[in-house]
């Protein structure tokens, strides 16, 4: 048995990430007729009534990017983030009896649920295809998009949202073990984070010098933009990539160290 | 501590483990933030295991002896590695296993061959193991065609069975049992046991924490803990005798037993085990076993 080398160590982990990933996924569909249907119905229901809403309100000034794919690239980005941290938030403790018999890298619990939340991201993704494809018809006075080889670099920026997801996620579930209401407070501050992120307006918009200022410390910003600028075809700048993925690492080394240095406590705890 | 034979699959080197909590059992930030202003954050501290040595053999079959709340679970949890002791160390020459909540870790959506993945993959053994193993686990368990179907059909039988099934079948070479083994009905508990007699004839290691006198068919030695120090290590039979005795001596103090229960390191407050199951172990073992029968389910 102590012939088990490192690579393998490693390999068994990926296997049984992969496999929780699978449940969590089949889980989600789970007695839904229109399962994965939904999940690429969920964001475009969503980005209408954004836009219905919105268009009226703020108007379209000084977006560029055709509004509908403007609120529905936007989202899905802040969802892949919301969706991965808050769902990983009771991973440990949903798992205690588990990590109580066995000796198991608590790590793989909050990314598999980060994973499957990237799978769900995927499905998203085609939402926005779909969307993006009808505003390029040349129909009802169109066409307000036009695809370009940049789009995919939306590719190279989800690596970084997911360390940046990644590393929440640990410090969340570690949190959980020791503060119960860890939940109720991360949810509302994930409802302050999404109207603070320019989802369904500009930043321009609004006006304000201390705003922009203020949005230069919020790590979803630069996501939710670099994805823009990439479907706009605009090249994303060097200084915008470091940023997307310094804010990745920092998280993900706070969030880790946080969970490695708790490791016994948790179980203690648990 | 220089002649380490190298049929040593298991050494405990002098064992500490100390917990440390809010002595109210803070569990929300906000309750941490109003105690933190009122200055009312005490901690509690106690030494649970106090200095434990030992070494276990391959093919050895040790019991670990003591009254509730004497830190058998806690060591047990240092051996099987979820728990890291507050000093010393324990050296693992080969895989463990555990035999305990056989339950845990299942998704009930998933179907008992998906579960079977699952479980062993989180015990930790690859792909291409599990499937080796796949049929000889179905088979044991004495499913059928349920194993195909999610496990929320299930009985808590058939849950347990699936989860002994698992950890039986697979490799290892330590294996971890807490209390009583209640699985399935009679005739699956003996299979159980039958099984246990043969992993045993193949020279797997056997650690199992119990108070019940049951443990001598298939442990030759016994250590008793108590007050989280090795009291005695030894045969069984003298060990035993000893244990019973001093248990039957000694006058059950309320006070004191409360105390020595919190030091298990279970979340769990001060339970009923320690009201109902403590003064009846002395005089009727039997009556210890259906008190933990009856609380598995919960654990499951």
């Amino acid at each position: 048995m102590s012939t088990i080398t490192r690579s393998q160590t490693i390999r068994q982990r990926f296997y049984t990430i992969g496999l929780l990933v699978r449940r969590n996924v089949k889980n989600q569909y789970y007695g839904s007729f229109i399962g994965v249907v939904w999940t690429v119905l969920n964001p475009l229901l969503n980005m209408i009534v954004m836009a219905f809403v919105f268009t009226s309100i703020f108007g379209r000034e000084g977006i560029d990017l055709d509004y509908p794919v403007y609120v529905l690239s936007g989202s899905i980005t802040f969802t892949l983030m919301r969706a991965g941290t808050a769902g990983s938030v009771n991973s440990l403790v949903g798992r205690a009896d588990m990590l109580l018999k066995t000796r198991t890298q608590l790590e793989i619990f909050p990314t598999a649920t980060v994973i499957s939340s990237l799978v769900t991201y995927g499905f998203s993704l085609i939402a926005l295809l779909l969307v993006a494809g009808w505003r390029a018809l040349p129909i009802f006075g169109g066409p307000y998009f036009t695809f370009t080889w940049n789009m995919l670099l939306i590719i190279a920026i989800i690596p970084a949202i997911l360390l940046f997801t990644l590393g929440i996620s640990y410090f969340l579930s570690a949190l959980y073990v020791f503060f119960r209401d860890v939940k109720n407070l991360y949810d509302v501050f994930l409802t302050l984070w999404f109207y603070l992120t320019p989802i369904f307006y500009t930043i321009k918009q609004l006006k304000s010098a201390t705003v922009e200022k203020f949005e230069s410390f919020n790590p979803m910003y630069y996501y939710v933009n670099g994805t823009r600028e990439c479907l706009e075809g605009i090249m994303v700048s060097g200084k915008e990539w470091l940023l997307m993925y310094l804010f990745g690492f920092i998280s993900l080394l706070i969030g880790w160290t946080f969970l490695r240095l708790l490791r016994n406590k948790i179980s203690v705890h648990l | 501590m220089a002649d380490i034979s190298n049929d040593v699959l298991l050494d405990v080197q002098n064992i500490t483990m100390k917990f440390s909590r809010y002595a109210t059992g803070v569990d929300t930030l906000k309750e941490l933030v109003i105690r933190a202003f009122r200055k009312d954050l005490k901690r509690d501290k106690f030494e649970c295991l106090k200095g434990i040595s030992f070494q276990v053999h391959k093919g050895e079959a040790v019991a670990l002896i003591g009254k509730n709340g004497a830190g058998k679970s806690t060591l047990l949890k240092i051996i099987a590695g979820t728990l890291t002791p507050t000093s010393g160390k324990t050296v693992r020459y080969g895989r463990i296993t555990p035999l305990l909540r056989l339950g845990a870790g299942f998704d009930y959506n998933a179907t008992g061959v998906e579960n079977i993945y699952i479980n062993a993959a989180l015990l930790g053994y690859t792909k291409k193991q599990i499937k080796e193993k796949e049929q000889e686990i179905i088979e044991f368990s004495e499913l059928g065609d349920f194993i195909n179907s999610p496990l929320k059909t299930y009985s808590s039988g058939m849950v347990s069975r699936l989860g002994f099934s698992i950890a039986a079948n697979m490799e290892s070479e330590i294996l971890l049992i807490d209390e009583v083994l209640a699985v399935g009905d009679m005739a699956f508990n003996k299979k159980c046991y039958a099984k246990l007699a043969e992993l045993c004839a193949k020279g797997v290691t056997f650690v199992i924490v119990s108070h019940n006198s049951n443990v001598k068919r298939y442990c030759k030695r016994a250590i008793w803990i108590d007050e989280g120090v090795v009291r005695e290590d030894g045969d069984i039979g003298i060990v035993f005798k000893h244990y019973t005795d001093f248990m039957a001596t000694k006058p059950v103090e309320p006070m004191s037993v409360t105390k020595t229960s919190m030091q298990t390191a279970n979340n769990q407050p001060v339970s009923q085990s320690t009201l109902e199951s403590k003064p009846l172990v002395v005089s009727n073992p039997s009556t210890e076993d259906s008190n933990i029968a009856s609380n598995n389910p919960k654990k499951v």
